[in-house]
């Protein structure tokens, strides 16, 4: 690539063209307050909607947790261990939320932006971890429900027994890991690959095929 | 009517700059986009991101700096999103046969180059001193990652880092 040859040819671009013309001033109202981040790379509404919902069952679970510490239900135990679970949640979020701070990501430098984007990415499919631990614990819960509307003797032998729920806890929560692994988790980790290879590639300087 | 109370939104300032600086957006377009709806939807992000850089800008960085870091890593989402897209044409093309004429001449000039390569040619063409690309890629004019720690404290800093996985769990890089 001779540097002379480059300027000569963009010297050569025409001065107006269709496809260079100033932007119209009814335009520029709407572009200026739109987002520019799209898609995957934007996850500030998805991690608010799960900070909502976790408050929400968070509370939900404060409530259930009180009732069962002064009946000392069956479900004390599991009901603690699905407080802290709610209450890493809502903190990884948050904390996640804060740090990618969308309003001043496009304000970095290129490889930090690369490298923040990266960890935003990475830390959001750590969060399907957590999801799907709190999806075992709901689960169980429909799963008790039905039952004791279908078979009270089962119910009976289920809530009872606190070992099996632990395990039926911990098939559950592999189980809908497998499942969002096989269709949400992908498209992010493809994002991710992409994102890495390109830092990667800018930080070794290849050309891109 | 006009009601004095209504939320005004981006300043003149803003709107004017954005307009008067079409021309260095348009220029990165030239680097990175392959067809007319390329172009016009990177141009557009770019706008909108420098719009966003420059409303919530942190600390004292300057607008014209706010607006090439928008045109730098948006081209990189743009190079990324292209990546990202099965069988996506990389053919040039564009309506008007000068602009089309052009490009293949200058695409062809720039040749098979990285990405950082057309980074630092775009910054050439806009007359922005090397000097200045550390502030917007983070990386020296050499391309290496631009090393603020002194030798001998990033050695004190690695020797007192003995638990690099706990690090790494509890400090998001």
């Amino acid at each position: 690539m001779e540097l002379k040859k480059v300027q000569q040819q963009w010297d050569g671009f025409p001065e107006i063209s269709m496809e260079e013309r100033p932007i119209l001033s009814s335009d520029l109202e709407k572009v200026v307050v739109s987002n520019p981040l799209t898609d995957a790379f934007y996850l500030e509404n998805k991690l608010r909607v799960r900070i909502y919902i976790a408050a929400i069952l968070w509370l939900l679970n404060v409530y259930q947790l009180r009732i069962q510490w002064r009946t000392d239900g069956n479900d004390l135990y599991q009901q603690v261990a699905l407080f802290c679970l709610l209450s890493w949640f809502i903190y990884f979020h948050v904390r996640l939320l804060l740090f990618a701070d969308y309003p001043s990501l496009l304000s970095l430098r290129l490889m930090p932006f690369l490298q923040k984007l990266e960890t935003v990415l990475d830390k959001y499919i750590l969060s399907f971890k957590l999801i799907s631990v709190m999806a075992g614990f709901y689960l169980l819960s429909v799963g008790e429900m039905l039952l004791s509307r279908l078979s009270s003797s089962a119910f009976e032998s289920i809530s009872q027994n606190g070992f099996y729920k632990w395990l039926i806890i911990i098939f559950l929560s592999v189980s809908f890991y497998i499942l969002l692994l096989q269709s949400i988790i992908p498209k992010y980790r493809r994002l991710l690959m992409a994102v890495r290879k390109y830092k990667y590639g800018i930080a070794a300087g290849t050309p891109r095929k | 009517m006009n009601n004095p109370k209504r939320k005004a939104g981006p300043d003149t300032d803003l709107r004017s700059l954005l307009k008067n600086q079409h021309r260095k957006v348009y220029s990165i377009c030239r680097f990175f986009a392959n067809n007319y709806k390329e172009q016009q939807r990177l141009f557009i992000d770019i706008i909108a991101a420098a719009s966003q850089n420059i409303r919530f800008a942190k600390g004292k960085c300057e607008k014209h700096t706010l607006l090439l870091r928008a045109c730098i890593n948006m081209a990189a989402l743009h190079s990324i999103r292209l990546d990202l897209e099965p069988g996506t044409d990389r053919e040039i093309h564009f309506k008007s046969p000068d602009f089309q004429r052009t490009m293949l001449q200058f695409r062809d000039a720039v040749g098979e180059t990285s990405d950082l390569d057309k980074f630092r040619l775009f910054l050439a063409m806009e007359k922005v001193s090397p000097d200045e690309m550390t502030d917007l890629t983070g990386l020296d004019t050499s391309g290496h990652m631009a090393v603020i720690v002194p030798v001998a404290a990033a050695r004190e800093y690695s020797i007192k880092n003995f638990i690099p996985y706990l690090k790494e769990k509890l400090i998001w890089s």
